[in-house]
């Protein structure tokens, strides 16, 4: 990334503020409907007194541990599935036409049959979310361990490296920039799809907390819960694209 | 200059036919040990798989390649291999030092060994100022010249190289070609080195072999074979003023396909 | 000649297996399950939903709201990102409200789009529309950006109009990325009209999955999962097609 001199973030921050000023021009003016669109300063006083003495600080951990869980989970199964899946051309051969026809499946699709198995609870969820990230991570990680550099492979058998040296330090390495993007990619299924598990499985965390929100017209309640969500997704997408750079700071030139 | 007998590699009637294809004709040629030896030729005339033949990369065909008594039957130490695309022959996500590493690592030297070895080796390469850098971060010379490290971290006798001076500018390239030559006299490698450059394999090599083009069944791929007799140490300038230089050059010129 | 067809094969391998597996299963030691059900039934059930008229009318809702979503997402979105993309002002100026709003995810919405309109496509094509917007504008503002220099140079030299260098030379630079971002935008599509049907909107594949869960019919449940996904493949492979005929035809690498 560019280095940006924080002066420049200022027109920035003026547009933002502009934007949120034509919110509060088009809430306090009744242009769309009170039901919809809460004032900026209602959704900001629920947003506080939620997470100070209300619900939204547990609400918010609980989406966030299910997200955390099930990506864990993806990540684990995924990349050692799909490393095991990469590195092998015959299981390759065998396992990607059926790969292929998965990969453009809606995870969420898996909901009815993990309710008719886990029932309408926290495993369901997990499972789910479990079950959608694991995709991307393993796609991911099977193309990054079958698209090794043919050249590397030559020199590591120049080299006579041993074959566990070869996956730890060649294989391994090299698929890293698709590993991690994977993982980062995973991630947002995660949030999707805890989000998406607890509005349908009444489970406790922003997801049903939104849900029921608008069931009862709340919509300062409603925002703040987008908000928080919005939250969740900047901070976990920044931490990870953080972690990404820091491991592959040797991409940069 | 060794006075050891023994061919150190020696190509016994190889031919290699890949995808019903033929390409490289029956070879036979001795290399011996601490030669610097240049092959030419147009392309399409087998240079290349006859190198990596040479390091076990491929198998012939027809024929045996040997290295000391021994048939290659694959890649070994013994035998370095330095790529003409360095950029895909490094680790980029390993520095410099840590690129040399891995050849020592592969060897089983034991960690606290490892920097002398390394040190030693970037500073023969002239690189020791760069052995916290990225590969991205290096010139494309210097990035050779990390290829070059490793292999020479491997201690090896003998070291192939595939036209490894081709992609770079023609001031780096000169420059490499005479660090090459000291860093071989000095270590007494026997060297096999592929171009497409016949000044650059007359200017390196103790001798030149230049292969046919359009290699044919039965019809030996080496077209000739010439010592280069060129007294005193190499010079950019001075040598390839020299009437044997120019000689070498006119005997040769046709052998890669200009007409 | 049979050695080449046996490979191409292996492929089929896996699946025939687990659906025999799962015949068996489902037939023997799992027959009362409410979860799993023999392929065979199934494909009955598939084809039932077929004859009454369901499968059609329930694709034609999730791929119609999609395409709708799709349309006004991905039209805005290019046209907004191209503009962020040309002008390095205009991209500074829009930098912070778009890395604030691109993180919320479109799940997050279901609700608000419930409370605006109801149930139904619009509910669902906004939510889709939002969910494809982002992605549309942050690869067209890169398209943009992206816009080989030297062409920007020809038009400068043949002095164009601000529009003629838009019409006849970047955005026919920026096809090609563009076809990749739509492929993208199909694949988001897609995904999130199911997903808001299983969510909340009762019409479409999403909801006729879950209906046929809550009936316990597991047969018809799994018709349904495998008519998704095939649906969806087929979607994605057509996309996938339409960008690589458009990529040859401009000679791009992308």
């Amino acid at each position: 990334m560019r280095r940006i001199h924080p002066l420049q973030w200022l027109p920035s921050l003026l547009v933002l503020a502009a934007f949120i000023l034509l919110w509060w021009l088009a809430s306090h003016h009744q242009w769309v409907s009170k039901v919809f669109l809460p004032t900026p300063e209602a959704t900001w006083f629920r947003l506080l007194e939620g997470v100070a003495s209300g619900p939204l600080t547990e609400q918010t951990l609980q989406t966030v541990g299910r997200m955390v869980q099930g990506w864990l989970l993806a990540c684990g199964v995924g990349v050692v599935l799909g490393a095991m899946i990469g590195i092998s051309q015959n299981a390759r051969a065998f396992l990607q036409p059926i790969l292929e026809f998965i990969r453009p499946l809606p995870a969420s699709a898996i909901i009815p049959l993990a309710i008719s198995i886990f029932g309408l609870g926290p495993n369901m969820v997990l499972f789910v979310v479990a079950f959608g990230a694991m995709w991307p991570v393993l796609l991911a990680t099977l193309h990054g361990f079958a698209s090794l550099e043919p050249r590397l492979h030559e020199v590591s058998s120049a080299l006579q490296l041993s074959a566990f040296d070869f996956v730890r330090k060649v294989v391994l390495p090299s698929a890293m920039p698709d590993v991690l993007a994977g993982m980062r990619l995973s991630m947002t299924v995660s949030l999707i799809i805890a989000v998406v598990g607890e509005m349908i499985a009444s489970q406790p965390g922003l997801g049903q907390a939104i849900l029921l929100a608008a069931r009862s017209f709340r919509a300062d309640e409603l925002f703040a819960g987008i908000v928080l969500l919005g939250v969740i997704g900047f901070v976990a997408n920044a931490l990870l694209g953080a972690a990404e750079n820091w491991l592959l700071r040797w991409q940069r030139t | 200059m060794s006075a050891d007998p023994t061919p150190a590699l020696q190509f016994e009637g190889v031919s290699i036919r890949l995808g019903g294809k033929e390409i490289l004709s029956p070879t036979t040629l001795d290399i011996r040990q601490g030669e610097f030896v240049c092959i030419i030729g147009p392309s399409g005339c087998g240079k290349t798989t006859l190198l990596r033949a040479a390091a076990g990369f491929v198998q012939p065909s027809a024929g045996a390649v040997r290295r000391g008594q021994e048939i290659v039957k694959g890649p070994s130490r013994e035998a370095a291999f330095v790529f003409q695309d360095y950029g895909r022959a490094l680790l980029p996500w390993r520095t410099v030092a840590g690129n040399v590493s891995l050849a020592l690592e592969a060897m089983g030297v034991p960690a606290a060994e490892r920097p002398v070895r390394i040190d030693k080796v970037l500073q023969t390469v002239g690189l020791s100022a760069h052995a916290d850098k990225f590969p991205l971060q290096l010139s494309g010379g210097m990035q050779q010249r990390a290829q070059i490290a490793r292999c020479l971290a491997q201690e090896p006798s003998m070291m192939m190289m595939d036209e490894p001076f081709g992609a770079l500018d023609a001031m780096t390239r000169e420059s490499l070609q005479d660090e090459l030559s000291r860093l071989v006299r000095d270590s007494g490698l026997t060297v096999l080195f592929v171009t497409h450059d016949l000044e650059e394999a007359i200017y390196l090599g103790d001798r030149v072999v230049a292969l046919r083009s359009n290699p044919t069944p039965g019809k030996p791929s080496v077209a000739a074979v010439v010592d280069v007799n060129i007294p005193g140490p190499r010079s950019q300038l001075s040598t390839k003023e020299h009437p044997e230089y120019l000689r070498l050059r006119r005997e040769l010129y046709h052998f890669l396909g200009h007409h | 000649m049979a050695r080449v067809n046996l490979k191409s094969l292996r492929g089929a391998v896996v699946p025939v297996v687990l659906l025999a597996v799962l015949e068996w299963y489902a037939r023997g030691p799992g027959k009362n399950s409410d979860a799993l059900a023999p392929p065979t039934e199934a494909a009955a059930s598939l084809v039932g939903a077929v004859g009454d008229g369901s499968l059609l009318q329930a694709s034609f809702f999730t791929l119609g709201s999609a395409a709708a979503g799709l349309a006004v997402g991905f039209v805005l979105g290019v046209l907004l990102g191209t503009w962020l993309g040309l002008s390095a002002r205009a991209g500074r100026w829009g930098f912070l409200t778009v890395e604030v709003m691109r993180p919320i995810p479109s799940v997050a919405l279901i609700p608000l789009a419930m409370l605006v309109y109801g149930f139904g496509v619009r509910m669902e094509a906004s939510v889709v529309a939002f969910a494809v917007f982002w992605p549309m504008l942050v690869l067209a503002q890169a398209a943009a950006r992206q816009v080989d220099l030297r062409l920007l140079e020809v038009a400068d030299a043949l002095r164009l109009s601000p529009a003629a260098r838009l019409f006849k030379i970047v955005l026919p630079a920026m096809v090609p990325r563009l076809f990749v971002a739509l492929r993208l935008g199909v694949a988001i599509a897609l995904v999130v009209a199911v997903t808001v049907e299983i969510a909340a909107n009762p019409h479409g594949l999403g909801y006729a999955i879950m209906l046929a869960q809550q009936s316990l019919d597991p047969a018809l449940m799994l018709a349904w999962l495998f008519w998704i996904a095939v649906l969806g493949y087929a979607v994605n492979a057509g996309a996938l097609w339409v960008q690589s005929r458009v990529a040859r035809a401009m000679g791009a690498s992308v």
